[in-house]
């Protein structure tokens, strides 16, 4: 059996900042290519995100398997479910990598929300998205945070609320400049799926480096 | 002191390692019924949360998960795979609650994988994934392979009683540590539900210390086809738990 890694992104970000809701924004993106994907939610205290993911994006919309939708409780501990110990999170990587791994493209994680000092650990996730929004003011990302800085990407959302909060997303700009040095950045509305292209692209090039879909591959050889 | 007189060993070590709750099993994320207690309002003292893990051991982790590592540890010992599998498949037999069922075999399959990344049988994707070259295995890399195809579940018990074995670990040690891991992270479940602050925790453990050896004594000789469990009212709890809808716990 040859047996290759799927690649894997980490979402981490904090509570509500919107991480499910960017999952639902640039999954149908990569489907519309033909990449087929498996999502794993990391809840806090429920399972509503991953029932959510599986409603609109699998029974709905047909883009997954149900079964490819899964729920995780992580005892509280969000940021150890995807840094210090993410067993939990690894075995059902391990799992769907198993069952799937002539069809399968990307395995998306999205830990539960919490501080701005999480990070994935790399034997979990291949690529790491930290997803913040402009509700808590324009400081972030000045503040740094070892997510912010160090993530490969580094996504802005609700720019639509900015005026509301009086944000100023040049500000935002400057400072994810000199923060995070050459490491992209995109500002996204998930709303209304406004830069979502942007960040399916990156996945695209930086994760699954260009290559076909799997199922083309298989279709041709 | 004199470092040659030092009474110490490698081993014990070793055993420190495996019994940290910083060793990375998952463990943290099941509470095994406790949460749905606390939701039902039906646990609330610190009495009371000491005698539902004293039950859980008592009735459930002693004469089935203790004595399946106790034997899976001996039959290590002369590379039996045979009997270790027929250990592993009468355990998870016994689990009834599903999401305690896959969590154990979630948390035995990385606890090998991560013992394995440091015995130096390191697991690559050649040698997991490659069936060829399986002569010279030691009996832990061959279970590991079982996981893999299917062959075997990886249970906690056993990937504890496997990986004891490998480093030197005895066998009563060993059934130590998963009755005194186990009842550290109902502890640590109880501590995050917030329902006692964190010395009440350390004088629950203390509590429980002659428990663990008791149930130790009691099933650490017990032949494997002689384990049972019977804790209905447990099963039944978290047979409710599992099917909450709002929870920080797998169970
Ligand atoms: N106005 C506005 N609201 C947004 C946007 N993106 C997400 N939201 C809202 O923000 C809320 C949280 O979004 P989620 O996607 O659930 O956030 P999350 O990070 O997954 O949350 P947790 O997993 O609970 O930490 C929802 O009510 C969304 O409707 C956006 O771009 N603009
Ligand atoms: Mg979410």
């Amino acid at each position: 059996m040859n047996h290759k890694r799927i690649p894997r992104i980490g979402i981490g970000g904090p509570v509500g900042s919107g991480k499910t809701m960017l999952i639902e924004q640039f999954v149908p993106l990569l489907s519309q290519k033909g990449y087929k994907t498996a999502i794993i939610s990391n809840d806090v205290v429920s399972k509503i995100d991953a029932d959510r993911m599986r409603k609109n994006l699998a029974s709905e919309r047909g883009l997954l398997p149900e079964s490819l939708v899964i729920g995780l409780a992580t005892g509280g501990c969000p940021h150890t479910a995807v840094r210090e110990d993410p067993s939990m999170n690894i075995s059902v990587v391990e799992e769907i990598e198993a069952k799937h791994n002539t069809d399968l493209d990307l395995i998306i994680i999205e830990s539960g929300g919490d501080n701005i000092t999480t990070t994935f650990s790399p034997a979990l996730a291949d690529y790491f998205i930290y997803i913040i929004d402009v509700s808590s003011g324009d400081k972030y990302p000045r503040k740094r945070g070892l997510g912010i800085e160090n993530c490969d990407l580094l996504v802005i959302n609700k720019i639509d609320i900015a005026p509301y909060i009086g944000a100023d997303l040049k500000v935002m700009e400057n400072d994810a400049k000199v923060v995070r040095k050459n490491k992209p950045y995109v500002f996204v509305n998930c709303k209304t799926g406004q830069g979502v292209q942007e960040v399916a692209e990156h996945i695209i090039k930086d994760v699954l480096f260009e290559e076909p879909p799997k199922t083309v591959i298989n279709k041709t050889a | 002191m004199n470092i040659k007189n030092l009474d110490l060993t490698i081993d014990e070590i070793s055993m420190l390692q495996l019994g940290d709750s910083f060793f990375p099993t998952g463990m943290y994320t099941t509470s095994s019924g406790l949460e749905a207690l606390f939701y039902n309002k039906r646990i609330k003292s610190k009495e009371q949360i000491s005698e539902f893990i004293s039950v859980c051991l008592k009735y459930q982790l002693g004469p089935a998960d203790c004595t399946a590592l106790s034997n899976s540890h001996k039959a290590a010992q002369s590379s039996d795979l045979k009997t270790i599998i027929e250990i592993d498949d009468l355990l998870f037999s016994m689990k009834l609650v599903k999401e305690i069922r896959e969590a154990s075999t979630r948390s035995g399959t990385q606890l090998l994988n991560c013992v394995l990344s440091f015995i130096n049988e390191t697991p690559t994707s050649e040698n997991i994934y490659n069936k060829d070259n399986n002569s010279s295995k030691s009996v832990i890399s061959s279970y590991f392979d079982a996981i893999k195809s299917k062959d075997a579940h990886g249970v906690y018990p056993i990937a504890l009683g496997l990986a004891s074995n490998v480093l030197n670990i005895t066998r009563e040690r060993a059934c130590m540590l998963l009755l005194y891991g186990f009842t550290v992270s109902i502890v640590g479940a109880a501590l995050r539900l917030g329902m006692f602050p964190h010395f009440e925790g350390q004088q629950i453990i203390h509590s429980l210390k002659p428990v663990i050896l008791e149930v130790i004594k009691k099933n650490i000789d017990r032949a494997h086809s002689k384990m049972w469990q019977f804790s209905p009212g447990i099963d039944i709890l978290q047979i409710s738990h599992e099917r909450m809808d709002s929870k920080m716990f797998i169970t």
